[in-house]
């Protein structure tokens, strides 16, 4: 029986509904995660959101649409209630399931990827397809890709991006924000990770010694642990050589990504 | 000759992670002195800790399946911390002076409730009350974090999953202070504790004052168990194996069984330590993984040898 229901869960998961081809445009959508969001206002679909997550703070207008709650994961109830004809989720375990229940109740759901700067541009078309706007949509889409494509400068500083103190958890070349590294020229010290984020030995971060510690900061703060002991063996911290990230603008990908590597290319240079 | 051996691995475990490291650094750099050294000697108190606080945790309840966190000192640490970030309360030492703060509320809470009984400090009670205050602690840690809104809050977990990465000269120096204390305790309470193993009727008959020694038990382990928890978060199986581990070897007088927990305990974590920093780096596994990985196995053989011979 179990064995059945597995099976029956498999083969639902396999004829994924983005699968489907796009019948008709979207006209009440709710989008559960940031990037998503930015994309859709960016291609003018953004006055057709009836919902959105807590995270979704850019642009403004995003703040008008209604919460569903942080998405993580997603209130199926508080989704339904929006009575969206399309649900966009990022492609994660728990959202595959969460994608099931909606189309249960007759909701159009797609599940895109959005880990690194290659899946900018796939999702920003199939955005474009479902709302049927895809010219402004071909156009963002081709924008991006020149931007994940384009051939990396050489590298002028080195950096490590620390997301936790304790233990010290840094962001490998399998990232996002690595890519974003690259492509304002610095060096991601563990490049050699090939994991999006892992624990290191704090003693690592000291003997790979890179020029700047970059952390996400909406307040604009050195972190917490600069004042540690421990942490002032780490030369960049020692001398206060922070990178302090605006979290909307550089922890997710999006149409400001170019925006968020200018900006980490003007700090480099400082 | 199984002294010389102890102390001999004590000394090897505390030399190796000195010398081994995920990076290859000169012996006279600051990373060595001021990291590396730091967390080996923390690695060994803490383990040291650990293991004579389960020692006297299992001769106090009389049940060999005790272990320091038992008594509901990592639910109350865990509350403590997860508060601690979800308040934004900030500065260097915020977090280990929460956990520590929230270890002692959980101690003194299921001491409270295993005095019950009018004066007697009734060993069941304090099991029962350890697993439910640990398990109440851990069900409001556990709603902080899945309704607060910080995103740093679910890292917390990891803290909670212990490791060393905050060892610095100064939590040495804390520790080195604190721990002599309540270590001092038990070793004066060594021979009641033999005693206790008996029953504690024939112990009050041996002329022990039973209700005594257990209250200074209870207090003084979870007092070590509170400032392991508070600088290095919750390191699993050291203080329930190398009780034991010690046992099968030293016997059940805790005048030798204590100083071999301590310094088994303290050898075990500073070896688990170097091994959690080097065999995969440059990452770092959770240092509690690698203690259950060398320890049960271990424990698994000389349970065997033991019960053949």
């Amino acid at each position: 029986m179990i064995r059945r229901l597995f099976l029956a869960v498999l083969m639902l998961a396999a004829c994924r509904p983005s699968d489907h081809p796009a019948v008709q445009a979207s006209n009440r959508i709710v989008s559960l995660l940031p990037s998503f969001t930015e994309i859709l206002f960016a291609i003018g679909a953004g006055d057709r959101l009836v919902g959105r997550t807590t995270w979704c703070d850019y642009p403004d207008a995003a703040r008008d649409v209604p919460s569903v709650g942080d998405g993580m994961p997603p209130n199926i109830e508080a989704v339904a209630a929006t009575k969206p004809d399309l649900v966009v989720l990022y492609n994660s375990g728990p959202n595959v399931t969460a994608a099931l229940q909606l189309e249960r109740l007759g909701i159009r759901t797609v599940l895109l990827d959005m880990n690194r700067f290659e899946d900018l541009g796939p999702a920003t078309r199939r955005l474009g397809q479902l709302t049927g706007l895809e010219q402004r949509a071909e156009s963002l889409a081709t924008t991006m890709d020149s931007l994940t494509y384009r051939p990396l400068p050489p590298p002028i500083a080195s950096i490590a991006f620390v997301v936790w103190d304790n233990p010290p958890i840094i962001i490998g070349a399998g990232s996002y924000l690595s890519q974003l590294a690259n492509l304002a020229g610095a060096r991601n010290v563990f490049d050699d990770v090939a994991a999006p984020s892992a624990q290191v030995s704090l003693e690592t971060i000291a003997a790979r010694n890179p020029r700047w510690i970059a952390v996400l900061s909406d307040s604009g703060t050195a972190p917490a642990f600069a004042k540690r002991r421990e942490w002032r063996a780490v030369p960049a911290v020692r001398d206060g050589r922070f990178l302090l990230l605006p979290g909307s603008l550089f922890g997710r990908p999006g149409p400001r990504s170019a925006e968020a590597v200018r900006r980490l290319q003007a700090m480099l240079g400082r | 000759m199984k002294w010389t051996l102890l102390i001999a691995a004590t000394l090897v475990a505390l030399a190796a992670s000195v010398l081994l490291g995920p990076a290859a650094v000169p012996l006279n750099s600051d990373i060595v002195w001021n990291l590396r050294a730091p967390r080996a000697v923390l690695a060994f108190l803490v383990g040291g800790a650990l293991g004579a606080s389960g020692a006297s945790l299992q001769a106090l309840v009389r049940n060999p399946l005790a272990d320091p966190f038992l008594l509901g000192l990592s639910g109350g640490a865990g509350l403590g911390a997860v508060l601690a970030i979800a308040l934004h309360l900030s500065g260097p030492w915020a977090l280990p002076l929460a956990a520590f703060a929230g270890a002692i509320a959980a101690l003194v809470l299921v001491y409270r409730m295993g005095m019950i009984g009018g004066g007697a400090l009734d060993p069941r009670v304090l099991l029962l009350g350890g697993v439910a205050v640990g398990a109440f602690a851990a069900a409001v840690t556990t709603a902080i974090v899945s309704l607060a809104d910080a995103a740093e809050l679910r890292n917390a977990f990891l803290w909670l999953w212990g490791g060393l990465s905050s060892a610095s000269w100064d939590a040495v120096v804390i520790v080195g202070v604190y721990t002599p204390i309540p270590l001092l305790v038990l070793m004066g309470a060594s021979r009641p504790l033999d005693l206790l193993a008996l029953g504690e009727e024939p112990a009050r008959y041996l002329g022990a004052d039973v209700e005594r020694v257990k209250r200074r038990v209870y207090l003084a382990a979870s007092l070590l168990t509170a400032a392991a928890v508070a600088v290095s978060g919750v390191i699993g199986f050291v203080g329930l194996v190398v009780p034991h581990i010690s046992r099968l070897t030293w016997g059940h007088r805790h005048r030798a069984l204590l100083p071999a927990a301590f310094l088994g305990g303290g050898a075990l974590l500073a070896l688990a330590d170097t091994l959690a920093r080097t065999v995969v780096a440059p990452r770092e596994l959770p240092v509690g993984v690698v203690t259950a990985l060398i320890g049960v196995p271990v424990f698994a053989l000389l349970l065997r040898r033991w019960t053949v011979a």
